[in-house]
């Protein structure tokens, strides 16, 4: 018999057992946790959509096409002329078309160059994460190629390694269960949807782009600066291929009432009439035109002579082009945009304007194989745009915002990705062009030539870039976007970041967090941020980070969805022509209005109808009858008085979010998407009914909130703020990142020892599987004052408590020690070996290495490491072919230091082999495990944005207690309340406290109590029957006197969370220390042993204080002081210099002594100072100083003041410099202590012609 | 002299030296490690290829050492 499927559904309560039971047998079937597993899907179905059934990349490779290049020169209009005179045909240049049928992207596997592996060839992620290498799979394209007319012949190209999504269907984990993903080193909860590129896990970040296929109306003041008579009305629509690349096409309204087509291409903008390509599209009339935009003549549309004037206009300007059908205008179109679309030169101008318009006219409605029925839909939609705008301009219509979430789909990681791949190879096929070309050049053979068939593949296609891979990986990795085209994204860099696993709430956001683009981050206007009242239901209202990102970095809702595959709408049309939806229409709107799906104009119907139309689908929706697929979006706009455009506008495809609500009609499931939304009627509670207007309702009031931030109990009991706070932090926490720790390679990796599962928890806890990663600990709290080490969200720990280990935790890091040089020839040439680890052999091996190292000179694991450690000792070799292996030469053995001034241990040590099986050891992963209990300074809160700082572990003798004789392990101070307001801790305090006495867990989901229903009561309740207090205080006695309080104190428990900010990674503090080469002064950052800079505003407050002699500390001798020879008559320090004793002139110098003691005892001095090592200077410039200071026995005079020796002077006051020069006088010399800086900036000057001079008093 | 058994903690010079004198001047000895696939012993001397002698696999483990690893509890 068959084990019963594994259970997924989950409750509020502990539920230990079938917990500790999934963790001792993973389920063989399922996921005990499938709504985790579904938090993820955007970003694996996004990326399976590429290769599985949506064929995202097979639409890319049809968008592409065939490329044609043609051989010889392109003759110029001289050449032609002469030809032409002489009557010759042209020269016939031959055609070479290239392009790619099929695209493989086969599952990791090892190189066939490794022999060694015999079992098992598959590469899974846990070795990638082990190793420090890439997730990847390799890249196969099947290229054919054609001369002229001949046959297609077809070559399978390697196009390079590209990196693979983990738990997409080319992951070998794909279907994976629980218990196959521990067998393969992963959680048994492990979701996927990340890359691993050099050990590191990556994901696509997703990012918020205008809707797809819908016209958005548009008043930008920048639309002005297109050029003259540009108004700042607009209509944009992003047309989205079948590839989910996209175009954005714009229509422009001009001040005289003209609009024109603005589209972006590889960058550059171009600007077209509209009625150009409305002519290019289809053979059309003025007449079909006008009646199309106004209306027929018996229409009410015909009597708005807003729009008839405009219209008569936009078609009477046009005629100055004299185009005059559809051939004529394609062939205008096609002869001006033949240079930029890369299509062949020898194409005809009508067919590169045919190419044109399925390129980049709205190619939604039209991409492949434009049939002329898609050509009319662009036509209609054109019109339809074409009279938003009028609409617009009129303000019949308002602007539509692009900052809100109805106008706004997800860029989903999966297709960026496939937008890149498509890319990378359109330019890998135009690549083959020029070079090609210049193969032909060289050789001077033609593409017919055999010669150029045989050599084709060898000498062209291998000479062109192939590695799409390194593309694609160089994009995860650094998150930059290179790109020819831009692919209508608005910004370059910033696409990927780090799946940090610091625990896991971490984790997760990751995958539910949607970026508005890093455009908008840096724009003034705070518009953006804003939250806006549409975002309901789909994006967290409380989910944001405070400060720079803030709104700009939103999360979904837990049950908001993204759709990543196209519905099957094919039956919808008809289904509308049947409910009266015709072709005629009018610009009145009174009269007809849109109606469209996935931005193709189905027909018009009236404003009355229309509301029907919409109805009836929804319903049938629901139901599930007509074949109408329960995702799809009806979004019905309304008539209203200058509202948003109305119509039916109906979305299908992918990237759109959406989100379950009850359609009370039918009391089942409906999905809602985010443009329907604003002008439906959704009750949020039962309350909100209203009879005869909801047509909706929530499943749950709690839907609109994150995953995150439906975590925080009691959250409608907080101040909203405090939520976010709370949110922030939760992902700081230092939790528990996993149970896979010992497979994993993070650099850092936080752990909590002791982790709990929270007594105060909603019933979304267990069904999101967060026992499995416990974040905290149950924590008694008491509120009270006491000992004044509680101040200012000081907390006080219970000593004892933190001797049983109350939020002990540990961090993991991953240290790589490699012998090879990162230079920058790495991967050219073959790289030779010439380091080993290991001690050399013949070289002594002291007893103090082996205190860590073993025999093959790696650190034994569970060694102790102390800053300076030896972690590996290496020695250099030589390759020695003859009995093909490693000789030392030199005898002398190197070591690997830990250099990190924290001890750890070693935690375990990997040896990494290279993926051929063929190269000894060259790299080591070392982790080190850095035992790290609480200690003063670190940092806690609780679940609701309350933060705190351990400010004492205090004994548990002082620690107050209860009457039964308790004690709290956590003291924190009441002041943290009155203006935080954050209530729903003091609720959790209750809620903990009643739950641990009758051992039972408690649901804190929000909006679940009332004022008529309070929660203080029912816990009050509880704690009563459990025997304590109903407002949960207590009497508790001073520790240290033993009274009792006068006060009963507030105690309970509540979970608390240990962030992942500690003084140890902070304390910065230096008396000497590094300085900086140049100035003397020290240097900056906490990693360099730098110092905290005393700037211009703590300089201020110094003075202000008076604290005179402290400045002088910090300023002078604390940086870099020095003392220095000056010069008084000059008052130059550069022109003093050492006067050397000459032979003989002992004597002389004697005599000098009496004449200049004052000289002299300052010299002495200053020799003294020097001569002291206190500064930790570089030996040279130590040297040089004191030889600037004239050395030991030395004197200093100034050379400047001085005149040469002549025969008169007195041999008792010449001196000699050092090339044996004697010189008289300058002997007005002393020392001074200025700041080493100073000296620095007058040689500096005095390079530049400035000469400083100082006056030196006393 | 094996390491698999316990050694007193000597950190005299003499034996260091005879230690380094015998490990230095013969061929290096062998170290056994862990495979991370099978978790099969695999036995390197100084020079050999990362690998799993039984399946490939292309990252060992150092063992856990055999030294008695004790430290002063402070």
């Amino acid at each position: 018999m068959a084990p019963a499927a594994t259970n997924t559904n989950w409750s509020v309560d502990f539920e230990t057992l079938r917990r500790h039971d999934l963790f001792k047998n993973p389920p063989k079937d399922h996921t005990a946790f499938p709504s985790l597993a579904e938090s993820i899907y955007p970003h694996i179905h996004s990326f399976n959509a590429l290769f599985g059934d949506s064929k995202v990349i097979e639409a890319g490779l049809k968008d592409i096409g065939t490329k044609t290049f043609l051989d010889g020169e392109l003759e110029s209009p001289q050449e032609k002329k002469v030809r032409l005179a002489e009557g010759r045909l042209p020269p016939k240049r031959n055609k070479l078309n290239v392009r790619v049928r099929e695209v493989f992207l086969d599952k990791p596997a090892l190189p066939l160059a490794n022999k060694f592996a015999t079992r098992n060839r598959n590469i899974y992620p846990s070795e990638c994460r082990e190793r420090h290498a890439t997730y990847r799979g390799k890249l196969r394209a099947r290229l054919e190629y054609q001369v002229n007319n001949g046959d297609w012949k077809e070559s399978v190209r390697e196009l390079g390694q590209v990196p693979i999504m983990m738990r997409t269907n080319r992951c070998h984990l794909e279907k994976a269960t629980p218990d196959e993903l521990v067998d393969h080193k992963e959680e048994s909860e492990e979701l996927g949807g990340y890359f691993v590129v050099n050990g590191n896990e990556k994901l696509i970040r997703m990012l918020i782009v205008g809707k797809r296929n819908y016209p958005m109306a548009i008043i930008r003041g920048s639309f002005v600066k297109r050029g003259h008579t540009y108004t700042k009305f607009g209509i944009q629509i992003r047309s989205v291929r079948p590839d989910q690349t996209s175009q954005t096409n714009v229509l422009h309204y001009l001040s005289d009432g003209n609009v024109t087509f603005r589209f972006s291409w590889r960058k550059n903008e171009y600007l077209i009439p509209i009625v150009m390509i409305l002519k290019a599209l289809v053979e059309t009339n003025d007449r079909d035109i006008f009646e199309g935009i106004v209306g027929s003549a018996a229409s009410k549309g015909v009597e708005n002579t807003f729009i008839t004037d405009r219209v008569e206009l936009l078609l009477r300007t046009y005629k100055a082009y004299n185009l005059n059908g559809r051939a004529s205008s394609r062939a205008y179109l096609g002869e001006k945009f033949k240079p930029v679309l890369g299509v062949p030169a020898d194409m005809s101008n009508e067919d590169a304007g045919t190419e044109f318009l399925r390129k980049i006219v709205l190619p939604h409605l039209g991409n492949q194989n434009v049939t002329e029925s898609q050509d009319y839909d662009k036509f209609k939609m054109l019109m339809f745009m074409i009279r938003k705008l009028y609409a617009l301009v009129a303000g019949d219509c308002a602007p539509d915002n692009p900052d809100a979430v109805s106008n706004q789909e997800v860029l989903l990681g999966g297709f960026l990705y496939g937008m890149l791949l498509k890319e990378r190879l359109e330019e890998w096929l135009r690549s083959l062009g020029p070079i090609a070309r210049d193969y032909c050049n060289r050789s001077g053979a033609k593409f017919t030539d055999p010669a150029f068939e045989k050599e084709f593949l060898a000498k062209v296609v291998k000479r062109s870039n192939e590695n799409i891979g390194g593309a694609l990986e160089y994009f995860l990795s650094t998150g930059n976007l290179v790109s020819p085209t831009g692919l209508d994204l608005q910004q370059a860099s910033g696409y990927t970041v780090m799946a940090e696993k610091i625990n896991f709430y971490r984790f997760i956001s990751h995958f539910r967090m949607i970026h508005r683009g890093s455009f908008f981050a840096q724009l003034k206007t705070t518009t953006v941020r804003k939250l806006l009242p549409e975002s309901w239901g789909f994006l967290c209202p409380v989910h944001t980070p405070d400060g720079s990102p803030c709104g700009l970095l939103n999360h979904l809702s837990h049950k908001c969805l993204i759709s990543t595959s196209d519905l099957d709408v094919s039956h919808v049309p008809r289904l509308l022509a049947q409910l009266g939806v015709r072709a005629d229409s009018s610009v009145s709107l009174d009269e007809s209005v849109t109606v469209q799906l996935d931005g193709r104009v189905i027909g018009y119907c009236t404003p009355k109808q229309a509301r029907m139309v919409a109805d009836t689908l929804r319903y049938w929706k629901v139901e599930g009858t007509h074949q109408i697929p329960l995702e799809l979006e009806i979004g019905y706009v309304p008539n209203s008085n200058g509202g948003q455009y109305p119509g039916i506008y109906m979305f299908s495809q992918s990237a759109r979010m959406y989100r379950p609500v009850k359609y009370l009609a039918l009391e089942k499931l409906d999905y809602v998407g985010p443009f329907e939304q604003p002008f439906m009627e959704i009750a949020c509670l039962e309350s909100d009914l209203v009879a005869g207007v909801s047509t909706h309702i929530e499943f749950t009031p709690t839907n609109i909130l994150s995953i995150v931030a439906n975590m925080t109990p009691f959250s409608d009991y907080n101040q909203s703020p405090r939520n976010m706070y709370q949110c922030q932090m939760s992902k700081q926490t230092m939790g528990t990142p996993g149970t896979a720790i010992a497979y994993r390679t993070d650099n850092k990796l936080y752990r909590l020892q002791t982790g709990q599962t929270p007594i105060v928890r909603p019933p979304l806890y267990n069904a999101y599987g967060l026992d499995n990663f416990p974040n905290g600990t149950n924590a008694i709290v008491a509120i009270i004052s006491y000992t004044g080490y509680d101040m200012d969200d000081a907390m006080i720990i219970n000593k004892s408590a933190h001797e049983r280990g109350f939020g002990y935790g540990t961090i993991y890091k991953t240290k790589i020690h490699s012998l090879d040089e990162k230079d920058s020839r790495r991967g050219k040439s073959k790289h030779e070996i010439t380091k080993l680890f290991g001690f050399a052999p013949g070289d002594m091996i002291k007893a103090e290495w082996r205190k860590t190292l073993d025999e093959d000179g790696l650190p034994h694991v569970g060694a102790r490491m102390t800053e300076g450690s030896l972690v590996a000792a290496w020695h250099s070799v030589r390759y020695d072919p003859t009995t093909n292996s490693y000789t030392n030469v030199d005898g002398v053995t190197h070591f690997v230091k830990y250099k990190d001034a924290e001890g750890g241990y070693i935690d375990s040590i990997r040896l990494m082999g290279h993926e051929n099986g063929t190269d000894p050891c060259q790299s080591l992963s070392v982790k080190y495990r850095i035992p790290r209990k609480p200690i003063i300074g670190d940092k806690f809160s609780s679940r609701h944005g309350q933060k705190g700082v351990c400010s004492q572990l205090w004994p548990a003798v002082d620690m107050p207690f209860s009457e039964s004789g308790m004690q709290p392990d956590l003291i924190i101070n009441p002041h943290a309340f009155p203006s935080r307001m954050t209530i729903a801790q003091m609720i959790e305090s209750m809620a903990g406290k009643a739950g641990a006495l009758h051992g039972h867990p408690q649901d804190c989901t929000p909006f679940q109590f009332s004022e008529e229903n309070t929660a203080t009561d029912y816990f009050g309740q509880q704690l009563r029957k459990a025997g304590y207090n109903y407002y949960g205080n207590e009497p508790l006695y001073s520790g240290i006197t033993g009274k009792e309080f006068a006060a009963d104190i507030y105690m309970g428990v509540v979970y608390y969370q240990r962030l992942r900010h500690m003084v140890n990674d902070k304390f910065q503090v230096r008396t000497t220390g590094p300085v900086n080469g140049v100035t003397g002064q020290p240097v900056k950052g906490r990693a360099k042993g730098g110092g905290i800079r005393v700037g211009e505003m703590e300089r201020d407050s110094l003075l202000a204080h008076g604290a005179a002699f402290l400045l002088q500390d910090r300023l002078m001798n604390c940086s870099d002081a020095q003392r220095s020879w000056i010069c008084r008559d000059c008052g130059s320090f550069l022109s003093t210099q050492v006067a050397v004793s000459s032979v003989g002139s002992s004597k002389a110098r004697a005599a000098i002594k009496p004449g200049s003691g004052a000289a002299a005892a300052a010299a002495a001095a200053a020799n003294a100072a020097t001569a002291a090592p206190t500064q930790q200077q570089k030996q040279n410039s130590s040297s040089s100083a004191s030889a600037a200071l004239g050395g030991l026995t030395g004197i200093v005079r100034c050379r400047r003041c001085a005149r040469e020796a002549v025969f008169e002077d007195s041999r008792a006051d010449v001196w000699e410099d050092g090339d044996g020069r004697r010189y008289v006088g300058g002997d007005n010399v002393t020392v001074v202590a200025v700041p080493g800086v100073l000296r620095y900036l007058d040689v500096e000057l005095a390079a530049m012609g400035i000469r400083m001079k100082f006056w030196v008093d006393n | 002299m094996s390491r698999e058994a316990y050694q007193v903690p000597n950190l005299g010079a003499q034996n260091a030296f005879g230690d380094g004198m015998g490990a230095g001047s013969m061929e290096s000895p062998a170290v056994s490690y862990l495979c991370g696939e099978c978790n099969s012993r695999v036995s390197l001397k100084r020079g050999d290829q990362i690998r799993c002698k039984e399946c490939g696999h292309r990252v060992l483990y150092k063992e856990r050492t055999k030294r008695m690893v004790q430290f002063e509890a402070r």
